[in-house]
């Protein structure tokens, strides 16, 4: 009903002069309309000519908006704005009632301003420039359209597409992408809660709810000079300009890096290589990079980050142009290119750059012979041992243990290992001073001879305890000269020694008391303490976990979480059906490319500082991160702070610098540089939100928040953020829209709901005693605190799709984009006539339902398993029909789209309890299980506690 | 007295020590947080004088309930309580690995600490004057 009005606006009334006077305008993706069908009648109809589909522009009675400033309206979800101050001009004409369409049950109150009641009766004409229009066509139904659409309204239209601002880029627009607009033209947009019939509730109608749906969107860097978002992202585009401003910013405010991540073929970062030393700012030491301003004729450069001014090498010494633009910017990356990494000269070494360094300790006692662990990681380190990179300096060796230790001479004049035993656990002490950590190429046979035999060594090893404690102790001794990475297997509760580790987690009771943290948190100091040693000696270190039962996984990832390793968890291995995924992971963390005794620091400008930084790594002071290794698959999350009660500047520039040594023995220095307008107003902010890192950053922060408090009050803490932050969001917007019928949320933060309700029902803080094992829980925590943020979204968001078709039908284009469409992730959607398959990026789950055809099944999975009753049984292996290897090809693709970890395809029939409760229906995350709501729940929810007290 | 007097300056040096202590700790906690020291050698200093820090305020409290100082000794009770406390959690020492997430927590802490044992050192002062004096 807007729209018309809006029509009709004189053609003056959209220039930005005009639209800066306006107080405030809602430009509205009323997706939650009820009567969608029948609004677009309402508005519809009344229009009489001209009135077309919206690319229509000839038919518009003005002139044509200004192209540029007001991209046309597309097709898609219309999206609409009006002015609230723009009266129509008199004698427009509205729907009548007759033309008004309405059906029983649909529910007016749903509109921000209607008057009072649900009354059927079309709105006067008075009331309608301040009615927003309700326009919205559901979502999922794209180009449904219940009447022709209005005409563009210039000024007041978007273009139809979420996501995009629609007001127009005043003279100071930032990087190209991003407005700082002086009027308060905001988008938002909001879910209609409709009542219950006959009930004082309230619901929301789960189709019209946000979903990340498109998967993965692509992410564009916000400037030309800025680094790609893929290594470094801020929670918020633009930085509060004051205390009190953040103090309103409920939201975590910060960023993630990811140093290493890896970059598409073409998008590498470019190499620099000094010839002097490396340009840095004498006072903050920032490297210099493409934002630094270079003045005097080019003979000294102003920092971009504290603003003093430097004198430029005489060897770097350049001409300006008449820009003041440094005449070989373009062939230098580092003053064009927001990502650079340096070859560091002399100056940054303390020491030669090490070789890379593998070091293998194993637990051999019974339960990882039985498993076939030591057979698959034998086997695997064998066929990995020419992947691993830095060839010829690699450095490799083993220890292997269970109530003794065993050290291996790995000389290379030896032909076969010399084995030797220690049994003293309480001072362990190495047999050898050297020659227990050798270089791979000249020991080669020798260690392929140990890899060979090893398996068979311990076939009859028949003792069950497990001294990882001394065993530790002495693997530090043999690396503490280098450092390097430790991969540790162990697969029992260490028993012996220090750092014994007790049975714990089996009490119901504990949960729900103040103890219940504990058991999230290492029970044993002697970890914490070797964790600090191995950091300050260059070790990282990686565990496999093997639990047949217990392993306290809590207590071991100590380990990996203070010197940047990961932890992998292998509940109840067995070889036959997890060999193939432990093999990959393995073979990925040997042969991914690692930089080795790395430090990374974050430099930001004045006013603004790094508190607290989330993720496995140590801090060595303040602000600097030790990294004894990283990798591509490792990010990081930090949050800022304001220092200064209000920020003089304009522009806040971030630095990341990650010094390290490359596999080939190359010191280098990757640098990020970034830049963030600082904005004075809330609205800003909201608008330039990225709900991916605000995700990121919860996600972490609610991780660490459960090894401090009840898993109850973790969860509490993560929703109050998101309450807050749309209560004080919806506060700014006007009284009308907040006593409507509405939860009101920015459009860049329409996705935050579901990534919280995902997040509260993570394993890491899904439900309590009953819900996983502490070991799957702290498995999850450890895991979230160090993937990125595409990993961390689809395992937040898994994608379902239904696969029965597909398989007979065939693909209609090649690889992923032939894949059917995701479906909404709830058991509404599951059909006993389907096969379907959830995949959140760690496994996938293949659901069959009951109805589907016998021969489908046993094409699907080969005859003679698939009608075994045990499930858990079937392994999905590539059979002689299209169907398997149709399947096959599509989990083949979907691992390979994210080859951090291998997705193990574990089946699951419909009807079986309890594998289809664990595998499948606690992870269909908008339904509502035991305890926790489900998404239309959650919402509503929200949306009691937004309206409470706002 | 004499006896008073030895007690008294006996008492005195178990403060300062126990307030050269602390200072220190304050020192290495400092420094770490303007990146003088690494957190390794900070923690490690400061680790290094808890126990003995325990053990003097104990022998302080002892020293007070035989020599028949109730005042003293009850004022003692609640800290010594709670380093027993700790001990018993083995959570009296710095952990290395978070120092930088308690460095606001520990200082804090110590310098709680610090008033406490400045306190008792102007009533050590003051009853060695009145030891003086009455000698």
């Amino acid at each position: 009903m807007a729209g018309p009005s809006g029509a009709f606006l004189p053609p003056s009334s959209f220039s930005p002069s005009n639209l800066a006077s306006v107080a405030l305008s809602g430009q509205e993706n009323s997706q939650g309309s009820p009567r969608s069908g029948s609004a677009g009648g309402v508005g519809g109809p009344a229009q009489g000519p001209g009135y077309g589909s919206p690319t229509r522009f000839p038919a518009y009675p003005g002139p044509p908006p200004p192209s540029g400033v007001f991209p046309p309206p597309s097709g898609g979800r219309p999206t609409f704005s009006n002015p609230s101050q723009a009266l129509p001009p008199p004698g427009v004409q509205f729907g009548s009632p007759s033309q008004q369409s309405v059906s029983e049950g649909q529910q007016y109150n749903s509109m921000p301003q209607s008057p009072k009641s649900s009354s059927t009766i079309p709105q006067p004409p008075q009331f309608s420039s301040l009615n927003l229009p309700q326009y919205g066509a559901p979502p999922l139904s794209q180009g449904f359209y219940g009447g022709p659409p209005p005409p563009p309204i210039p000024g007041q239209y978007s273009d139809g597409q979420v996501g995009k601002y629609s007001h127009p880029p005043p003279a100071s627009s930032y990087g190209g992408n991003y407005p700082q607009a002086q009027g308060l033209v905001e988008d938002f947009q909001s879910l209609a809660l409709v009542s219950v019939l006959g009930s004082p509730d309230i619901t929301v109608d789960p189709a019209t709810l946000p979903r990340p749906l498109d998967g993965a969107e692509e992410v564009k860097p916000s400037g030309n000079l800025n680094c790609h978002p893929r290594y470094l992202r801020l929670t918020t585009n633009a930085m509060p300009n004051a205390q009190s401003l953040a103090s309103r910013w409920y939201l975590p405010l910060g960023a993630v890096v990811h140093p290493l991540a890896e970059a598409p073929p073409g998008e590498e970062v470019p190499v620099v290589n000094f010839v002097g030393t490396i340009v840095r700012c004498r006072r903050c030491r920032t490297y210099i990079n493409a934002f630094v301003m270079f003045t005097d004729g080019g003979r000294r450069w102003r920092c971009n980050v504290c603003s003093l001014l430097n004198e430029v090498p005489v060897d770097y010494y350049c001409p300006l142009d008449e820009n003041g633009r440094r005449r070989d910017a373009d062939e230098r990356p580092e003053l064009s290119r927001g990502s650079v990494e340096f070859v560091a000269p002399t100056e940054y070494m303390v020491r030669p750059p090490m070789p890379p360094v593998y070091f293998f300790l194993i637990d051999v006692s019974l339960s990882a012979v039985k498993s076939g662990m030591i057979k698959v990681a034998a086997e695997t380190i064998k066929a990995s041992l020419d992947k691993l990179p830095g060839f010829p300096r690699t450095q490799i060796g083993f220890v292997t243990f269970d109530s003794t230790l065993h050290f291996y001479n790995l000389k290379s004049s030896l032909t076969q290992p010399q084995m030797m035993v220690v049994a003293d656990l309480d001072d362990p002490f190495l047999p050898l001073p050297d020659d227990l950590l050798v270089n791979l190429s000249e020991s080669r046979t020798v260690v392929d001879a140990l890899l060979d035999s090893l398996p068979s060594m311990f076939e009859k090893n028949l003792t069950i305890e497990s001294a990882l404690g001394p065993a530790l102790k002495a693997t530090f001794m043999v690396m503490s000269q280098l450092g390097g990475k430790l991969l540790l297997f162990q697969s029992t509760l260490p028993s012996l020694g220090s750092g014994r580790l007790k049975l714990r987690g089996d009490n119901p009771l504990i949960y729900g008391t103040e103890k219940e943290c504990l058991l999230r948190v290492s029970e044993e100091h002697f970890y914490k303490q070797m964790a600090a040693d191995f950091s300050k000696y260059q070790i990282a270190v990686d565990t496999y976990i093997f639990g047949e039962r217990y392993a306290d996984v809590a207590s071991l990832g100590v380990l990996p979480k203070y010197t940047g390793g990961q932890v992998y968890y292998y509940p109840a291995f067995q070889a036959r059906f997890h060999g193939e995924k432990f093999s990959y992971d393995l073979t990925r963390d040997l042969s991914r490319e690692t930089a080795w005794e790395a430090v990374m620091r974050i430099r930001c400008g004045k006013g603004v500082r790094f508190s607290t930084f989330h993720g496995h790594f140590m801090l060595r002071s303040a602000d600097l991160m030790a990294l004894p290794a990283v990798d591509c698959d490792k990010a990081f999350a930090m949050q800022l702070q304001l220092e200064d009660t209000v920020l003089p500047l304009q522009t806040i520039y971030f630095q990341v610098a990650l010094l390290y040594t490359s596999s080939i023995g190359e010191r280098r220095i990757r640098v990020h540089t970034m830049a963030t307008p600082v904005v004075k107003d809330l609205l800003e902010l909201y608008k330039a939100a990225d709900v991916d890192a605000i995700t990121f950053l919860m996600s972490r922060l609610a991780v660490e928040k459960t090894l401090q408090t009840k898993l109850e009050d973790a969860r509490q803490a993560c929703q109050q953020r998101l309450v807050r932050s749309l209560r004080e969001y919806s506060k700014l917007l006007s009284v009308q829209h907040r006593s409507s019928n509405r939860l009101i949320y920015p459009e860049s933060l329409k996705l935050l709901p579901i990534y919280t309700l995902a997040i509260l029902k993570s394993l890491a803080l899904r439900g309590g005693f009953g819900d996983c094992t502490p070991d799957e829980r702290s498995a999850m925590g450890f895991e979230i605190m160090t993937m990125s943020i595409p990993r961390l979204l689809k395992l937040l968001y898994p994608s379902l799709i239904r696969l029965d078709e597909y398989l007979i039908q065939g693909p209609k284009a090649d690889g992923l984009a032939g894949l059917p469409t995701p479906l909404a992730v709830s058991s509404g959607n599951l059909d006993p006539r389907g096969a379907f398959l959830l995949n959140d990026g760690l496994r996938f789950v293949l659901w069959l339902g009951k109805g589907l055809p016998t021969e489908f099944v046993k094409d699907l999975l080969g005859p003679e398993v698939a009608f075994t009753a045990d499930s858990s049984q079937i392994a999905v292996v590539e059979q002689e029909t299209a169907i398997s290897k149709r399947l096959m090809s599509v989990l083949q693709a979907l691992r390979q789209s994210c080859p951090a970890v291998y997705q193990l395809c574990t089946v699951v029939r419909q009807g079986e309890q309890p594998r289809e409760g664990t595998f499948m229906l606690s992870n269909l995350l908008e339904d509502r299980t035991a305890g926790a709501n489900g998404y239309a729940e959650f919402v509503v929810q929200i949306y009691r506690q937004v309206s409470q007290l706002s | 007295m004499a006896s008073d007097l030895l007690l008294w300056l006996i008492c005195f040096l178990a403060v300062v020590s126990l307030l050269g202590i602390l200072v220190y700790q304050l020192m290495c906690l400092s420094d770490l947080e303007f990146d003088y020291i690494n957190p390794f050698d900070s923690a490690s200093r400061i680790n290094a004088f808890i126990v003995p820090e325990f053990l003097i305020h104990g022998a302080l409290g002892c020293i007070c309930l035989l020599s028949g100082h109730w005042l003293l000794f009850l004022l003692n009770v609640p800290l010594a309580y709670y380093h027993i406390n700790l001990y018993l959690k083995k959570e009296h020492l710095l952990d290395v690995t978070e120092i930088f997430n308690l460095l606001d927590r520990e200082k804090k802490y110590r310098l709680a600490k610090l008033a406490f044992y400045l306190l008792l050192f102007f009533i050590v002062i003051y009853k060695i004057l009145i030891a003086i004096i009455v000698l």
